[in-house]
């Protein structure tokens, strides 16, 4: 079966006075039917790009510069804007933007907004059963709906945004950084909610994040980012067992973790994507930094059961 | 190295603020309620909760930026004198070696300073105004947090995040701090950068000898840098104790599913992660009885009517549930 939704060489590029920011550069990953994937990377990566970018939503002087997004084999990302909003954003595709918890505007009820979703993408049913449906799918009393945003604690506040995303019955939903502003307790709630919902609504989850060590509690298969490239792509187990990049390997070692003694941090910095260095872009910080590497960038190859961009791996 | 005599303690500490009374109903937000801990000279005690746990405002507290409602706070200096810290109390000598760090780097330091006046101001003030004396305290800084000295005439805004939080950390140990409050200094930090300051604090704890309160809402970060970690809830101090009991032999209900919850990189601890029992928060606090009890897996009658006080249930270790 192809997969659900495919990404083929995506760029977005930022036009800034100093110069050209690569923000996400030819990345391609899939999703399959069911699956969660996630994409984890430091900030600065371009995983919210790259989201953002799926969603085309990049505003300026953000621009898709190329590449291709299908969705069940028909290409979207050239769809006229007018087709894709209406029949693809929040239809098909859905997303939690990061500190959405916080993007409900304070002044009206939570149901009224949810609502407006409803009403602006044409929904036929009634809103106020649909609201209710939604409130129950996600855990929440739906008398909740009622209340005022500042009303809800933060964990219902994004319940009830992962709601508002679920509105149109999308088939994919991306979760960027869903968990951040939480206490790590609701963070477990809210990852128990995202699996139910996979399992009840056979819904396909891209889940972003910087903690890699929370993406390994949920995700099927991962993405590395570095530096708006993906750097390591495998099943989750294979990661987190036999990391192969660099990167991932210090990335691993950097998740504060209560069963170690120490947290190790990874000294420099993400170059600038305006002037990026001829070779590899994880240079400057990889240990094993070689010759070769500063002259041509490496390509994702196969590795055993990974796929991996170092000239470790030849 | 060995810890040493007392610098802060909070007795029966009590700060509470008044919401609302002018539309709305009035009522009190207990941030911190009857709170009494004791920091040693050299000592990192750390300080975990979740946002609204009071942790900040118990940090600001002991160093005289809010008033206590109830209770006191009594800092002791090297000669072992006496001071009540109050905001009115407080005088500019004792304020100088209380230091407090905070949790954006980007939003407490001046981005349109350059670096050396964002750190000569503070000497200005505290009557340091002789230039060599100047540099001296600022290279000893910079020594300290592993900044160059070449920093000293850029902008503030063309630092990095991690040098930022360097900055503000060298900017409270100019002052020769005895007791310092680092509030979620790590939090707005890429994994990347997490370790490399919280060990540039471990190193400055020892060679200063100075005493630090952690705050952070990360367990495994409180575990790595703290001597004691003190766990609150609500307002309340519900467990303390040595950090390898603590982590070794959690005791309260909340303190098992902090670290319960806390994802690791174990494919293997995936089943355990999303058996956490407890309840999410909601915004509706317990009128009576233990603060937890609405969330607790193991609540019993008693719970709901009294308020646990906190026992010693080992040398040092003590806890505030009516399991032990």
């Amino acid at each position: 079966m192809p997969p659900l939704l495919r990404v083929e060489g995506l760029k977005v590029y930022f036009h800034m006075p100093r110069g050209v920011v690569r923000a996400v550069d030819e990345v391609n990953i899939y999703l399959n039917k069911g699956e969660i994937i996630g994409i984890a990377g430091e900030s600065g990566s371009g995983k919210s790009t790259l989201a953002l970018g799926i969603m085309r939503l990049i505003m300026p002087p953000g621009f898709i510069e190329g590449g291709n997004v299908y969705f069940d084999d028909t290409e979207v990302l050239h769809l006229p804007e007018k087709v894709f909003n209406s029949e693809y954003r929040w239809k098909r595709i859905a997303m939690v933007f990061q500190g959405s918890m916080n993007g409900f505007t304070p002044v009206y009820k939570i149901r009224d907004q949810i609502k407006e979703v409803l009403e602006v993408h044409g929904y036929t049913g009634d809103p106020d059963q649909r609201v209710n449906e939604l409130m129950k799918m996600v855990n929440l009393d739906p008398s909740i709906a009622d209340r005022y945003p500042h009303e809800l604690s933060g964990g219902q506040k994004q319940r009830a945004f992962i709601a508002m995303a679920l509105a149109l019955n999308p088939q994919v939903l991306i979760a960027d950084e869903p968990t951040t502003a939480l206490d790590v307790i609701t963070q477990t709630h809210i990852i128990n909610l995202l699996k139910q919902l996979r399992k009840e609504l056979d819904i396909s989850i891209i889940f972003i994040t910087h903690d890699i060590a929370l993406m390994s509690m949920i995700a099927d298969r991962m993405y590395i980012m570095y530096a708006g490239r993906i750097v390591e792509h495998a099943d989750t187990a294979d990661i987190v067992r036999k990391p192969k990049h660099p990167y991932t390997k210090l990335l691993m070692e950097a998740v504060p973790d209560p069963s170690k003694d120490y947290i190790k941090g990874i000294p420099g910095f993400m170059p600038d994507l305006a002037r990026l260095p001829p070779g590899c872009r994880f240079q400057t910080r990889c240990p094993f930094v070689m010759d070769i590497c500063k002259r041509e960038e490496p390509r994702l190859k196969r590795v055993e059961n990974s796929e991996v961009a170092c000239w470790l791996y030849g | 190295m060995s810890l040493g005599d007392i610098v802060i303690e909070t007795k029966d500490l009590k700060v509470y603020f008044t919401k609302g009374g002018f539309l709305s109903k009035k009522s009190i937000v207990k941030a911190v309620d009857d709170v009494s801990i004791k920091i040693r000279r050299g000592e990192i005690l750390g300080l975990v909760g979740e946002s609204g746990s009071g942790k900040t405002t118990l940090g600001r507290t002991t160093i005289g930026l809010q008033a206590p409602t109830e209770g006191q706070v009594i800092y002791y200096n090297s000669k072992g004198i006496s001071h009540l810290i109050t905001p009115k109390t407080i005088t500019k000598d004792i304020r100088r070696k209380l230091q407090m760090i905070y949790q954006d780097p980007y939003s407490s330091i001046d981005p349109y300073m350059k670096v050396y006046d964002a750190l000569r101001q503070p000497l200005y003030y505290a009557g340091i105004r002789e230039r060599a004396e100047i540099e001296e305290i600022i290279h000893k800084a910079f020594d300290d947090v592993g900044l160059p000295y070449e920093l000293l005439n850029n902008y503030v805004f063309q630092l990095s995040g991690g040098q930022r939080q360097r900055l503000a950390i060298a900017r409270a140990l100019m002052m020769d701090p005895d007791y310092l409050v680092a509030d979620e200094p790590v939090t707005m930090l890429d994994a990347s950068l997490k370790g490399l300051i919280v060990e540039d604090l471990k190193k400055i704890n020892q060679s200063r000898g100075l005493s630090i309160l952690f705050i952070t809402h990360e367990l495994p970060v409180a575990k790595v840098i703290a001597h004691r970690i003190a766990i609150m809830y609500l307002g309340k101090i519900v467990e303390i104790g040595p950090t390898k009991r603590i982590m070794e032999n959690p005791l309260h209900p909340y303190t098992q599913a902090l670290l319960q919850a806390y994802p690791r990189l174990e494919p293997e601890a995936r089943d355990k992660f999303f058996k956490v029992n407890v309840r999410e928060l909601e915004l509706v606090w317990p009128k009576s009885g233990c603060k937890f009890h609405p969330r607790c897996p193991f609540v019993m009658k008693r719970c709901e009517t009294e308020e646990p006080p906190l026992k010693e249930v080992e040398p040092g270790h003590y806890v505030a549930c009516w399991l032990y």
